[in-house]
């Protein structure tokens, strides 16, 4: 609780960039989050339905969450390139 | 409260990735100076060529032991889910080999960030001599690494696009079919940047995702060390611990799985365009 009214009392733009970092960050793991449940609920469905395309459709679910999963990434970096620049 | 804030502003976990030159070799403009990200490559391009002759060079058998399986598993993965289906047929023997040497050399760089190595700027006086402090640090984790391999799949692409369908045909095979006229004053820039933009996802997905490993790890240590509670440690490390398997079990070997993918759908659907 000393760290962060210590930090507070400090630069009020700097308190300001660090909200706007983690707010983005946040809402890109949000998006990521829903993104990433939704491709393994349907890779789960999928199998359930068919298990003999189990082999041919792990490598489309992979592809597909590491497409997804960079998302907050993406975030995190334009929250890191606003945190630092601006 | 002072030893707090001093412990507190002293921790910076970007710090760690700032690259400072060993051998300072400036070539005019360019700095070619070899650095830690510099090192951690040529141990990588080293371990690689090792992997590639101890598990395939020879004493292959009809009966495989553990050494070939692994090497055959290996080959079966990059052979069934990256080049086939996504190569066309007449292309697989020549980018065969670039997709599966780029699936190996990002994986092992990847797993190499992962093993702590006496490679780091920081050094340790012991007994009157500097030992360097064991840290981890990977090569992708570097935007200029990454760049650089998803610029040779950039240029691989367009160059074997234009080889196989002549630059005439291979152009206009990025604008949609039947797009009607009018629309394709605001078509064309937007395929022309998105063809700009695979460059720059492809780059900064796999260093997005190296550096943000990385990082969740030293500020899960770090944390330790801002608050200066030592009831943290055991959350912290068991919190480092988790991200550090999930790193090593899955994303090490997704992201060079999904970069080589891209880039043989990049190239497979350069030489042959779906009109």
């Amino acid at each position: 609780m000393d760290l962060l009214l210590a930090q507070a009392t400090g630069d009020v733009a700097d308190l300001g960039k660090a909200i706007a970092f983690g707010v983005g960050v946040g809402l890109g793991a949000v998006g990521a989050g829903i993104g990433i449940g939704n491709i393994f609920g349907s890779m789960i469905q999928a199998v359930a339905r068919q298990p003999e395309l189990r082999a041919e459709l792990t490598g489309i679910q992979w592809l597909g969450f590491a497409l997804t999963e960079a998302v907050v990434f993406y975030a995190l970096l334009g929250g890191l390139l606003a945190f630092v620049l601006v | 409260m002072i030893a707090l804030l001093a412990a507190a502003s002293d921790f910076d976990p970007s710090h760690e990735f700032e690259l400072h030159p060993w051998i300072d070799l400036q070539l005019g403009p360019i700095d070619l100076s070899v650095n830690k990200a510099v090192a951690y490559l040529w141990l990588g391009g080293l371990v690689t060529i090792l992997f590639g002759i101890w598990v395939m060079r020879f004493g292959l058998s009809l009966r495989p032991d553990r050494r070939q399986t692994t090497g055959e598993s290996i080959y079966e993965l990059i052979q069934g889910q990256i080049a086939e289906g996504n190569l066309p047929r007449k292309a697989i023997g020549m980018w065969f080999p670039y997709v599966a040497s780029l699936f190996l050399f990002i994986w092992i760089l990847n797993l190499v960030g992962f093993i702590p190595l006496p490679l780091s700027d920081e050094k340790w006086h012991v007994l009157g001599t500097e030992i360097p402090t064991w840290g981890i640090y990977a090569a992708t984790a570097n935007l200029s690494v990454t760049l650089a391999l998803a610029f040779i799949t950039f240029f691989a692409t367009h160059v074997e696009g234009i080889r196989y369908n002549g630059a005439r045909r291979y152009f206009k095979s990025w604008i949609p079919a039947g797009a009607p006229k009018p629309l394709l004053a605001l078509i064309v820039p937007l395929e022309v940047i998105s063809q700009f933009m695979r460059l720059i996802s492809l780059s900064v997905r796999l260093f997005a995702n190296m550096l943000a490993g990385h990082m969740l790890i030293l500020v899960m240590i770090g944390l330790i060390f801002i608050f200066s509670a030592w009831w943290l440690v055991p959350f912290a490390v068991a919190f480092g611990t988790v991200i550090y398997i999930f790193e090593v079990a899955i994303v090490v070997t997704i992201q060079a799985f999904v970069f080589a993918l891209l880039s043989a759908i990049y190239i497979g659907a350069a030489i042959e365009p779906e009109h």
